[in-house]
């Protein structure tokens, strides 16, 4: 019985930090949508984008992990800028579908960007933390899945508390909630969308470098994260900030869970069933409301 | 076309000799006895020309990989056509194409190689079992709405596409599953027959597609793009149609995936993937929303313009990411400043250089026919029509104009 728990515990472990990758990459995506109303697809890319750059630092240009990872920061917040100046300010009045296909644009870019700045050849990225576990009964956890997991959870906390207690988050939810009322009242929600887009690639490149070192960096790194940071924003609905996060851990949970007891093959495909079915049950998410729709 | 009297007397009450602005409609649908002038007609003229090109392959005029390269553009366009009955006409999106077209693929390899099933049904059941699915998805459309469909077809295709690795005993896994070029009635076609009979399949599909969205269908999706519950109030069954649509672009897919199969010969699973969507989407968008023509050349840009022209240029031809990137930018000018795609600047042009003609000395029919040649054949609305294309597209155009507003 004992190890049947230490391995719900360490499956659970797992999860969280899973979780945590995805929470970051969904809350860049629902902040982004929700201030400049554009459903974010290149948020894997850009993230994988600033991932490619701080291996490129750390591998050729031997620049210590953590110097490197701030590197990367000021690499993604430009990106987040240029993006932001360049393109989707440009089209504040375009319909829904026309900014969902200049995202997928810029999948393409920076997707052939990638390999010419970088190199085409798989990069590795190495843990923060590279060696030590924590026993928790016989399960053992690694320090760098608990660094993940308190910085997943510090960082949304974060982030939270910047959207409900300062000034700042203040004009991010006035935005959020109605962007003319907004931009008369005096919020500057051009600084708005401008830093959600920042914040977004520092969250998705912060995500990236979570998950590398589970893999290698390639330009295909970051395409389970954005799909699941999706399905994590759907699942939770688009109306809260909280909602996809909570989405997010849910589908680390039952995904590892789905895995390890029922199929090893085939858990995956369940759970995005189950997702599809929940979608059709509730279209709204599980903390959405329904817009009602005007004429 | 059951207006033709009705066109015909209208034509020639205006003016049976001069300019004829008003009669691309008149023209397409063919009650004049010229061969030129029916829409029909320019279709197959149209497959004629791409046969001509691919047959040349054997003359050595062209090199072996461009007919390769051409058969995918003419693969991807039927695709692509499905995308745009969707996106373009009635204006539901969706990132689900990519599993469709490859479950149309496994199916039609496994049928014909496993099963030893005839090209005939193999192509029948590639392309009625993916449309089974998108009736199904047209029913989820009804509660599910905007970017939350979007993402449900992405979960779709991400099922699909797990399926497709790991389902070995049936797809070969990653290693992915052969299949043969199609034996017609006995005929075992090689790659260049199966070249031609990839034409003759996008010649037909550009037809119905014609007579779809020319039609009542076309009319009722029309107005499910401008707003659902106008067109609901009017008394367009959106259930119905919303399945028709979703069932015709799968059905599509599923026919562009057994085409891909027979061509290729070969079927894996990281082919199927969400950035396939995207391209389609791109070839959908770069060439032109409620073009048939557009799509086509939509398709020909993504697909073939990197790999036989970006590849031969100086320098920037060495680079790897170059075709990515050359399309990702394209989407987003277009996107930005050209709503209505390739089709839409050519239909501009074309538009402005008439009014040119007319405003000096009317030069009659050589001028009208040539417009009536390029001018986007599926749009009743009169969006295409019209001497400025863009008006009439409201609902996507992003608008230059409206950027300015922002940025002052």
């Amino acid at each position: 019985m004992g190890s049947e728990l230490s391995t719900v515990l360490q499956l659970f472990m797992r999860s969280l930090e899973t979780g945590s990758v995805y929470a970051l990459a969904a809350l860049g995506i629902v902040i982004v949508f929700r201030t400049s109303f554009v459903m974010h697809f290149a948020q894997g890319s850009m993230g994988m984008f600033s991932t490619f750059a701080v291996a490129y630092l750390l591998a050729r240009l031997h620049i210590p992990l953590v110097t490197a990872t701030l590197a990367g920061v000021l690499v993604a917040i430009v990106m987040g800028f240029l993006v932001d100046l360049l393109v989707v300010r440009r089209m504040r009045k375009a319909s829904n579908v026309a900014k969902e296909i200049v995202t997928l644009g810029l999948i393409m870019i920076f997707l052939g960007l990638a390999p010419i700045l970088f190199g085409s050849d798989p990069l590795l990225l190495p843990k923060f933390l590279n060696t030590g576990d924590i026993l928790i009964g016989n399960a053992a956890i690694s320090y760098n899945a608990i660094l993940n997991i308190v910085m997943g959870l510090a960082i949304t906390a974060v982030l939270f508390y910047v959207l409900q207690k300062t000034k700042m988050g203040l004009a991010v939810r006035t935005t959020a909630s109605n962007e003319d009322t907004a931009r008369l009242m005096g919020v500057p929600t051009r600084q708005v969308t401008l830093v959600a887009w920042a914040l977004a690639g520092v969250l998705g490149l912060l995500s990236g470098v979570m998950i590398a070192p589970a893999t290698t960096v390639t330009v295909s790194l970051m395409n389970p994260v954005q799909v699941n940071a999706l399905f994590a924003c759907v699942l939770g609905g688009f109306q809260t900030f909280y909602g996809p996060v909570l989405g997010a851990y849910i589908i680390g949970i039952v995904n590892n869970f789905l895995i390890y007891y029922v199929s090893s093959t085939w858990g995956g495909q369940i759970m995005y069933l189950l997702i599809l079915i929940f979608l059709i049950i509730r279209p709204n998410g599980i903390v959405g409301k329904k817009l009602i729709k005007k004429v | 076309m059951n207006n033709q009297p009705n066109m015909k007397q209208a034509t020639q009450a205006v003016n049976p000799h001069g300019p004829r602005p008003e009669t691309s409609q008149a023209a397409a649908s063919g009650p004049q006895p010229t061969l030129l002038g029916n829409v029909y007609f320019k279709f197959i003229l149209f497959g004629v020309a791409l046969g001509l090109i691919g047959a040349s392959q054997s003359l050595g005029i062209i090199k072996a990989s461009t007919l390769g390269y051409l058969g995918n553009v003419l693969i991807y366009a039927v695709v692509a056509l499905g995308l745009n009955l969707l996106l373009g006409y009635s204006g539901l999106i969706t990132l689900g194409t990519a599993g469709f077209m490859g479950f149309g693929s496994y199916l039609a390899a496994y049928f014909t190689s496993d099963m030893d099933i005839s090209f005939w049904g193999a192509l029948l059941i590639a392309i009625i079992v993916p449309t089974l699915f998108g009736v199904v998805i047209g029913f989820v459309s009804l509660r599910i709405e905007g970017i939350y469909l979007a993402i449900a077809t992405l979960c779709v295709s991400e099922i699909l596409l797990k399926t497709f690795e790991e389902a070995e005993e049936l797809t070969g896994g990653m290693q992915g599953k052969k299949a043969s070029y199609p034996n017609l009635f006995g005929f075992q076609l090689d790659r260049l027959t199966t070249y031609i009979l990839l034409v003759v399949v996008l010649v037909l599909i550009m037809m119905l597609t014609y007579n779809l969205v020319n039609g009542q269908m076309g009319r009722a999706f029309h107005a499910m793009r401008g707003s659902e519950v106008a067109a609901a109030a009017m008394g367009v069954n959106l259930l119905k149609y919303r399945l028709i649509s979703f069932a015709l672009a799968t059905a599509y897919a599923g026919l562009g995936g057994a085409l891909y199969a027979f061509f290729i010969k070969f079927t894996y699973p990281s082919v199927w993937n969400i950035n396939l969507s995207l391209y389609v989407l791109a070839a959908v968008v770069i060439g032109g929303m409620r073009s048939i023509y557009g799509t086509v050349i939509g398709a020909f840009v993504v697909w073939a313009v990197p790999d036989l022209i970006l590849k031969n240029l100086p320098i920037i031809g060495k680079i790897s990411g170059v075709p990515y990137i050359f399309n990702g930018i394209l989407i987003i000018v277009v996107i930005m400043f050209y709503p209505n795609g390739l089709a839409g600047i050519g239909n501009t042009l074309k538009a402005k250089a008439m009014a040119m003609i007319a405003s000096g000395a009317g030069t009659g029919p050589k001028g009208a026919s040539t417009q009536a040649d390029t001018r986007t054949p599926g749009s009743p609305s009169g969006a295409a029509q019209s001497p400025a294309p863009a008006q009439g597209d409201a609902a996507i155009r992003p608008g230059a104009d409206s950027g300015e507003g922002v940025s002052k």
